[in-house]
């Protein structure tokens, strides 16, 4: 557990978990907003939506009202860079393997995925990008049938 | 059919070759990631689910179990030769484990934990063997008021008995209710809370999620995390244990057995809880309790027999009532989904072939498993020694092939990303995701049959009292509840779970 760190009050990570709880309930609530209700015997399809969106607005406000009072804790250090850097990959990924084919889509999801650890090294990363992009075509692509081009042309 | 007809009817169906050859490949990859820190079971079964896909039911299936048991033999080993967990369930064979292994006794720890896993595996085995058919029989009776409180209870269960504050764990169960109800409704038709987006009319893949959530999450926050270089191993030495660590070993591979193959069947439980309770039992019922954690071979071998025994009994609750008890079941649930088959009752009458075939291979698994950890330890070992920069980028690969391969959609691949960026709010907000796959599988389950009970008694919700087992398992619901609220019992559960997060 991390020490309190810092003055004042606010359990941070448990206030988060209560923002997260609270606004995807809301969020559920707003976008199930036109859905008939329905009677017990006759549910309709905002049922059940609604009551777990109502719960998970309670269980939010559980979890958030007491850590306020509880001491100061701060949530662990968030580093971009690894965040960032696979995300970008990972969708880059999805829209060269439509577009440009399978090699170039896990060329690119390799090395841009790679940069996420400052610790990299190209004389690493690029014979890894190479053979995990073989390994996948000869296994995926021949090997499991996975509908995807291999090139772009 | 008799037990011992069904019986060669499951291995007749496990020794084919290429049956054999998936439960190998399962029980190979599950040693790899039980060894290698930082992957666990759950992600790799997320993202070999979708190639599972193209394989025969079973074959899929046994390869999956097999990851899943064999983990808990590779996460000894780590757990063992480097003092860091594998897995999760092997934090407490660290603390015996590594200190026989400074004293020169690695090998013996290993060998005391590869041979109570086999003989827990066994019994594990056999339990599901036996307990399948009894439990379908009574499943058969369950009405739609039984399956709700059933699940009810199980879900709620599950929050109690895994470690973690459980108001998080109720309400990632409620997130994970909410993303089950994504897409159209089954009964009316009515599109709800797409957004709009026509790709989402179909629902959300639990590959999606689970990938998005336990996969690409996991490795941002293991890159997060500083100290992925290699690691410093202790020196192997002969393998055999002396004729005194059976005679200490022996009882508390027994007790570590009996207790995690009940514990596997509680909702929530499974390996880690067995193997951290199994820990505790030993240090209670030992008459030197004191020398526990400077290398005792009970403190190993009872939690490893545990947590292979619960990784195994945690299949009978999903093989005879259709409920997953945990997450990994979540994602065998939907394996067996993949293939069209719903789990349960109905399976062991009508395709008998995928239940005892599966049981069969279970026990072949673990066979294979000695062999794998025993005499090939050496080649695992030297797998340590591989940075995680190395391994990243293919988990990454593994996993956006298997979303992108389920219906060749970009929207897939960016929908699980940010399903990723979601699970990384939840490790920062120290929210266990476990539970949100749990109710994300329940969740259409528990809405249809919920519907069908008041449908039938037209709106009357005094059915669920008025039926004996579903009233014994709503009062069974209510205790756990109303035990939680007791602060003795809430400082207990705390305790039992506090060596973990040590």
């Amino acid at each position: 557990m991390a020490a309190p760190t810092g003055t004042g009050t606010g359990d941070r990570p448990d206030l988060l978990s209560a923002g997260l709880f609270i606004g995807l309930g809301a969020l559920g609530l707003w976008m199930g907003r036109g859905l008939p209700f329905g009677t017990l015997a006759q549910m309709g399809p905002g049922f059940l939506p609604r009551v777990v969106c109502v719960l998970l607005i309670a269980v939010g406000l559980a979890v958030g009202l007491p850590a306020l009072r509880r001491p100061a804790q701060a949530i662990e250090a968030v580093r971009l860079r690894p965040l960032l850097v696979i995300t970008v990959a990972i969708v880059g990924f999805a829209y060269a393997a439509t577009h440009l084919g399978f090699v170039l889509a896990a060329l690119w999801l390799v090395i841009a995925g790679s940069l996420a650890d400052p610790g990299g090294r190209w004389r690493h990363i690029l014979p890894l990008a190479a053979g995990l992009t073989l390994f996948g075509a000869l296994v995926f692509v021949y090997g499991l049938g996975v509908q995807v081009p291999l090139w772009p042309f | 059919m008799t037990f011992i007809d069904l019986l060669m009817l499951g291995f007749s169906e496990a020794i084919t070759p290429a049956n054999l050859a998936f439960c190998l490949l399962g029980a190979l990859l599950g040693t790899l990631i039980g060894v290698l820190p930082g992957i666990g079971p759950t992600a790799t079964i997320a993202v070999l689910l979708p190639i599972t896909f193209f394989l025969p039911p079973l074959a899929g299936i046994i390869m999956l179990a097999g990851i899943y048991y064999g983990a808990q033999y590779g996460g000894s080993t780590t757990a063992v030769l480097v003092n860091l967990p594998g897995e999760a369930s092997a934090v407490v064979t660290t603390l015996d484990g590594y200190q026989m292994a400074r004293q020169g006794r690695a090998g013996a720890a290993l060998a005391v934990a590869a041979l109570g896993s086999f003989f827990a595996g066994t019994v594990a085995t056999f339990a599901i063997a036996v307990a399948g058919p009894t439990l379908s029989g009574f499943a058969l009776s369950f009405g739609p008021a039984e399956y709700v409180s059933l699940m009810v209870f199980g879900l709620l269960a599950a929050t109690i008995l895994a470690s973690g504050p459980v108001l998080k764990a109720i309400g990632m169960i409620l997130i994970g209710l909410l993303l089950g109800m994504v897409g159209t409704d089954g009964a009316t038709g009515a599109e709800r809370l797409t957004f709009g987006a026509i790709e989402l009319f179909d629902g959300i893949d639990f590959i999606v999620i689970a990938i998005g959530i336990f996969g690409f999450s996991e490795i941002i926050a293991n890159l997060e995390r500083s100290g992925s270089e290699g690691v410093k191993l202790a020196p192997l030495s002969r393998l055999w244990p002396t004729r005194e660590d059976f005679r200490n070993s022996w009882g508390a591979v027994l007790r570590g057995t009996g207790l995690g193959t009940l514990l596997g069947l509680l909702p929530g439980g499974g390996a880690t809880l067995a193997s951290f309770s199994a820990y505790s039992l030993e240090k209670k019922v030992s008459r030197h309790p004191e020398r526990f954690g400077t290398g005792v071979v009970e403190g190993v071998a009872a939690p490893e027999a545990a947590n292979n025994a619960a990784a195994q009994s945690s299949f009978i609750p999903l093989l005879t009532l259709g409920i997953p008890s945990n997450n990994m079941m979540a994602m065998m649930l939907s394996a067996f989904m993949i293939h069209g088959i719903t789990p349960g009752p109905t399976v062991l009458t009508n395709q008998p072939e995928i239940f005892w075939g599966l049981v069969a291979s279970m026990w072949i698994g673990n066979l294979l498993l000695v062999v794998i950890n025993l005499p090939m330890i050496g080649l695992w070992v030297k797998l340590l020694t591989v940075p995680y920069r190395l391994l990243y980028p293919a988990i990454l690969l593994f996993c956006c092939i298997g979303v992108y391969s389920m219906n060749n959609r970009i929207f897939d691949v960016i929908l699980a990303a940010g399903f990723g960026l979601l699970g990384y709010a939840f490790r920062k907000a120290k929210c266990e995701p476990g539970p949100l796959l749990l109710g994300f599988v329940l969740g259409p389950l528990l809405e249809s049959n919920l519907r069908r009970t008041l449908l039938i008694t037209q709106g009357d919700p005094a059915i669920f009292v008025e039926r004996p087992i579903s009233l014994v398992m709503l009062l069974a619901t209510v205790a756990l509840l109303g035990l939680m609220i007791l602060p003795a019992f809430r400082r207990t559960r705390e305790e039992a779970f506090q060596e973990e997060e040590a």
